[in-house]
This record gives structure tokens, sequence and C-alpha cells, in this order.
């Protein structure tokens, strides 16, 4: 068993993921180093959300090693991932997953809670990001009266409120459209580098990868230099002439 | 032919509810066909004979509702995306619903045709062959067109119900407030009204959209407490007047008069009526103040769910508080208590904590999203076990002395 380096906050090596039996990953390695913004890019289906459940210790690899600060993450038990999940990561959703009875400030407060900070201080904390992030307004409204949007910044809010080390975000502009996505991914950013969160960021957006600092790229499993897939007309016209009964 | 297919590969917990929803229409089923026995056994007590049909209905409505929980959580009538994409939308499922309701509860039906059948003595070669002969009037033949009935009667109740409960509704999602509403009245009613670009999708929605409005607060207290307590006056008011012969029930020789019965019934029906608003009420003080994050999730999940849980809690309060009542009515008759009795009553109170379980579970499932959500951001197993605890309890402590205060009135007037 090989150390990690020390500058790297997260280190994987050789994971391998099969979900009953179809591969996911075959043999990716990759280092995160402190504060920086990694974008894993690839098309769909190419394992970046099943890389991103594996660092963030949602998924055991079935072979291969993932090490957090120099603490192995592969060999924990359920619950002492549960409580790195609670404590050190933040996760954002493709589309945001909020808990619909309560309302916006509250669910942005609900990871403080659960870490047993007081009510005032995690309502305080909850409202000064959700200020940030241009929602200060819908505080007090519940999930269903916010438009998508909106549910988004909230649900990065609730990643960012606790000041996780590591801040995994799986294709966070998915559902929205362009100009919201410049704008969710400019507070993203923008609020990881003020306060020196390491982001892990799966993307399929070449735009979206471009704000990061370095890019790693995923094809069918693998890491990949670049992704160059060959061209679709040619295959599509000869498949075409083939079929066709009258040529 | 899809119905059974989807039966077969279901899972056992969804089987165990099948088959308890066919044992509670067998043992409705059996009741029925002794009412019958007795009417073909005694031809000049017909009011009797009436009164036990009667009775028969209390059976009657809990299975229907039973059965009708049990359609509502059953996963092969759940709306999926896939099959909705195919064209197996709520209307077909509806059918589907139907059918496979119909099905548990005939299978029940003809189990308790079987019994009687065998009990009469009709049938050879088992214990107890032939022991109620007399009861069922065994030297008659049974008539063919009256057992059908009465045997198809649970089966059809249960199936129009489900069908009924499950039918497809365009008000139910149209009165969602969607995402065009800028929360102000004059947004909501715009986006309520006929927004040009305001998708309305008859079922439920890809998984990016699952946010509905909340449903209206429940507002059944008000109507609750005045038919309870018009019941609790009928019923002092009827006992006032005297010891009447009236609809006892089978197997006891001493009757309420029918206004102590009819005020009876209206205070479970108040109860009932009052569930789901007391449940709301229950979650509104749990998150009331300064909640942390237990109180805070227990109490709004019990607020959201205060329609669906709340009915069949109320019912089976109502049902708790007669069963003391009654207790305290016929307590020096208690030998007398006929093996039917106990078999309807048991079937009433299976059916009622049964429902109540069932809805239970319905809620759990379509939580599902939110509680992988909450345990993905690390929430730990033991937080959300303790506020479904806390949900438990709350109820228990607001619902627990108001059913037992509500059953010691309603006892009052009918020991005196």
């Amino acid at each position: 068993m090989v150390a990690p380096p020390d500058n790297d906050v997260l280190w994987a090596r050789a994971l391998h993921v099969k979900h009953n039996g179809s591969p996911a990953l075959s043999g990716v390695s990759l280092g995160v180093r402190v504060g920086e913004i990694l974008a894993v890019g690839g098309p769909r289906g190419s394992g970046k959300t099943t890389l991103l459940r594996c660092l963030s210790g949602q998924l055991l690899p079935q072979q291969g090693e993932v090490w957090f600060n120099s603490t192995p993450v592969h060999t924990m038990g359920p619950h002492a991932r549960e409580r790195l999940r609670r404590d050190r990561f933040g996760w954002i959703d493709p589309a945001p997953v909020l808990v619909p009875e309560l309302n916006a400030w509250e669910n942005a407060a609900l990871p403080l809670m659960l870490r047993g900070v007081r009510r005032r201080q995690a309502r305080t904390t909850a409202l000064e990001w959700l200020e940030r992030l241009d929602i200060g307004g819908c505080a007090r409204r519940r999930p269903y009266a916010l438009l998508q949007a909106e549910r988004q910044r909230v649900a990065i809010a609730r990643a960012l409120v606790p000041a996780p080390t590591v801040l995994f975000a799986d294709e966070p502009t998915a559902p929205l459209h362009r100009v919201d996505r410049a704008n969710v991914l400019r507070t993203l950013t923008t609020a990881a580098r003020s306060h020196g969160i390491t982001v892990v960021l799966a993307t399929h957006d070449a735009d979206t990868a471009a704000l990061a600092d370095r890019r790693v790229s995923l094809l069918d499993g693998r890491r990949v230099n670049t992704v160059n897939l060959p061209p679709a007309a040619e295959t599509e016209s000869e498949g075409r002439a083939a079929c066709s009964l009258s040529a | 032919m899809l119905a059974l297919r989807l039966a077969r590969g279901a899972r056992p917990a969804v089987q165990l509810r099948r088959f308890l929803v066919a044992a509670a229409s067998a043992g409705t089923g059996f009741l029925l066909l002794c009412t019958l026995g007795f009417a073909m056994g005694h031809p000049h007590e017909s009011s009797g004979a009436v009164t036990r049909l009667a009775w028969c209905l209390a059976p009657l409505a809990a299975t229907v509702q039973f059965a009708v929980a049990v359609a509502r959580t059953d996963p092969a009538t759940r709306p999926r995306p896939g099959l909705f994409a195919i064209g197996l939308g709520p209307a077909r499922l509806m059918l589907l619903a139907a059918i496979s309701t119909a099905v548990s509860c005939t299978l029940g039906s003809l189990i308790a045709l079987l019994c009687v059948l065998h009990l009469r003595g009709d049938l050879n070669g088992l214990p107890f062959d032939g022991e109620a002969s007399e009861l069922l009037a065994g030297n008659q033949p049974l008539p063919l067109a009256a057992t059908i009935t009465l045997l198809a009667l649970v089966p059809i109740a249960a199936s129009v119900a489900s069908a009924l409960s499950l039918r497809p509704r365009g008000g139910r999602q149209s009165g969602a407030r969607t995402t065009f509403g800028t929360g102000t009245q004059a947004g909501a009613t715009e986006a309520g009204g006929s927004a040009p670009g305001d998708a309305r999708p008859d079922a439920p929605g890809p998984p990016e959209h699952p946010y509905l409005a909340p449903g209206p607060t429940p507002t059944g207290l008000p109507w609750g407490v005045a038919v309870l307590t018009a019941g609790l006056a009928v019923e002092t008011y009827a006992s006032r007047s005297g010891p009447a012969s009236g609809p006892a029930l089978p197997g006891f020789h001493a009757g309420g008069s029918a206004g102590v019965l009819i005020g009876w019934a209206l205070t479970t029906l108040g109860l009932a009526m009052a569930g789901p608003a007391l449940t709301h009420l229950s979650g509104r003080l749990l998150q009331a103040v300064r909640p942390g994050a237990v109180r805070l999730l227990a109490g709004r999940i019990l607020m959201e769910e205060a329609g669906r849980i709340g009915r069949p809690l109320g019912v089976v309060c109502a049902v708790a508080s007669g069963a003391y009542a009654m207790a305290a009515l016929y307590a020096d008759a208690r030998p007398e208590i006929g093996p039917l009795t106990v078999l309807g009553l048991l079937i009433v109170a299976g059916c009622a904590v049964g429902t109540l379980l069932t809805a239970a579970v319905e809620a759990r499932q379509d939580r599902a999203d939110t509680t992988a959500a909450l345990l993905g951001l690390g929430t730990p197993a033991t937080l959300l076990r303790g506020a479904a605890a806390l949900r438990a309890g709350a109820l228990l402590a607001v619902l627990g002395p108001l059913t037992w205060a509500i059953a010691g009135l309603a006892a009052v007037p009918l020991t005196d």
C-alpha cells in the first residue's frame, strides 16, 4: 500500500466498479489538490457520477483505494463514511433534491443543524449564504414555490453552508438554461475560491469545464487524455446505405 | 392477465398485504353467509335477521377501507414513468388496481363459502364437519342467488372503491402551484388559471419536478367536534328516556335503545372526521418552539402527511373508543358474547389498524426520494428513526388521552 502524496486532499488509485456486473469504472486513478477546482469531463455514461460517488464515500469500489487527507476511505465502515460525508464533504445533485416540507433557509441550514449547531446560529449562516447566492428574498418560501434555478441555488447553499473541505458537484447545471447555468456556476466557483473549498465538478460541457483549474476526462470508465469520438455523420450514412433496399 | 402477472412477481410484504385483504374479505363473507343461515333457520324472526345484516355493514366498511388502502400502496398500481411512456397511464392503472383488488376479495369470498359449506355439513371428511349445521340451516339447501349476491358484495364494493380512489384526476395536479407563480396571490391565480406555458402532466412528473404544493390544511376539526358533541348529546338524551327494546348487538340480550346507538355512531364519526386536523395540530405543536433538526423534520412531515395518516388514525381512535364503550356497556353480559360477534369485532379492529399501517407504508414510499437525499447529506439513520418515533409519540400523546376521554364520556350514559 503506497502512501498518497502530501498535497493531495483526495487521492484514488485503480478504482474498479461494476454495477450489477456492468462495468462502470475500470482502473481510474486520480489526485485532487487542496483548494483546486477539478473538472471531471466526458460524455454521458462515462462513469463521472460513479467516480464522484466513490470519492465521496457513498459507494465502495470493488477494487482500488480512496484516501482523504491520508485517511483510507475504502476501509471505513458505513457509519464512519456517513460522518465523513456529514462533516467534511458537500454534495450537489444534478437536480436539486430539497426536503419539500422545509422552507429555503431551513433546507440550507439543515446540515448545520444535523451537526448540532444551535438553531439561531445555523439560521444566520444559512441566510448569509442565501444572500450571497442572490436568493435572500425567497428564504421563507417552500421549494414548490421556487423556480428550478432558485432551488438549485438553495441546494448549492446547503452544500456550502457547513464549509466543507471538499465539494462534489455532479452536473450541477444540467437541468438549467444557459443564462442560469452561467450564473450558478459563477457563484459556485467564486464561493469555492473565496473560501478555499476544493471542488470536484462532473460535467460534460466544455464551457463549464473551462472554469476549472484542471481537467480530467473519462471515457467508458477509463481515464483518457482527450475525448475524440469518431464523427457520427459518416457512420450514419454508411448504415443507411447498407440498410437501403433500393441502393 | 397483466394484473395476475404483476401479482405473481410481487415482493412478500405486498403479498402479505393482499393476503390480509383476502382474509378480511373471507371473514366478512362468512358473517354475511351466517346472517343468511340465520334468516333461513328462523323465517319468523325477520327483524332479527335484518339487524344482523345491518351489523355486517361495519365489517364490510372496514374491509373495503382496508382493501382501498392496500390497492393504493400496491407497487403494481403505482404510476411508473416507463409504463406511462408506453401508454399504461392512470386510467389503465385504475383498472389494474380494481382487478387485483377483486381477485384478492374473490379469493376471500370463496374461502368463506367453503367454510360455510363445510360447517353446514355439505363437505365431508374434515374435522368440525357439520358442527354448525343448525345455526346455518344445514337441513335446507343454500339459495344460490342469495349466496352469490352476498359473496359478490365485498369484491364489488372493494373494486369500485379502489377504482374511485385511484381514478385519474386533473384537479390534483392542477391544484399544484407551478413554478410560474411568483408567490404573490396574483401570480398564483394566474398560474392556477391557464398560463400558456404551463405543462400539466397527469402522471407524477419527471424526477426534476417532484415539488408539489402542499395539500390544504385539514379543516375537519370544527365539523368533527360538532358531530362528536351532537353524538354525545343524543346519547345522553336517549339514555334518559330509559332502556327500550332496540337493535341490540347479535348475541346480546341486553339491548341499548336506537338513540344510544345513533349517538354512539355519531361520536365515532366525529372522531374519524377530526382525525386529519388533530394530526396536523400534533405536527404543528411538535415543531413549534425553536426546533432542532429532529423536531423540525418530524413535525413538518407530520403536518404534510396529516391528510393521509389522519383519516385512518381517526378511524382507529373511533374503533378504540367504540370498543371501550362497548366493554363498559356489556361488561356484565360478557359470557354471552358469541363467536360471530368476536369475529366481527376482530375484522373491524384488524382492518382499522391494518389501514393505518398501510397508510404509513404509503407515506414512506412517497417520501423515499427525500429520505435518500437526507441520507446522502450524511444524516444518521438513527436521527430519521428518532424523528419517526417522535411522530408516533406525539400522535399517541395527543390522540390517546383524547380517545380515552371521549370513550369515557360516551360510556357514561350507557352504564347508568
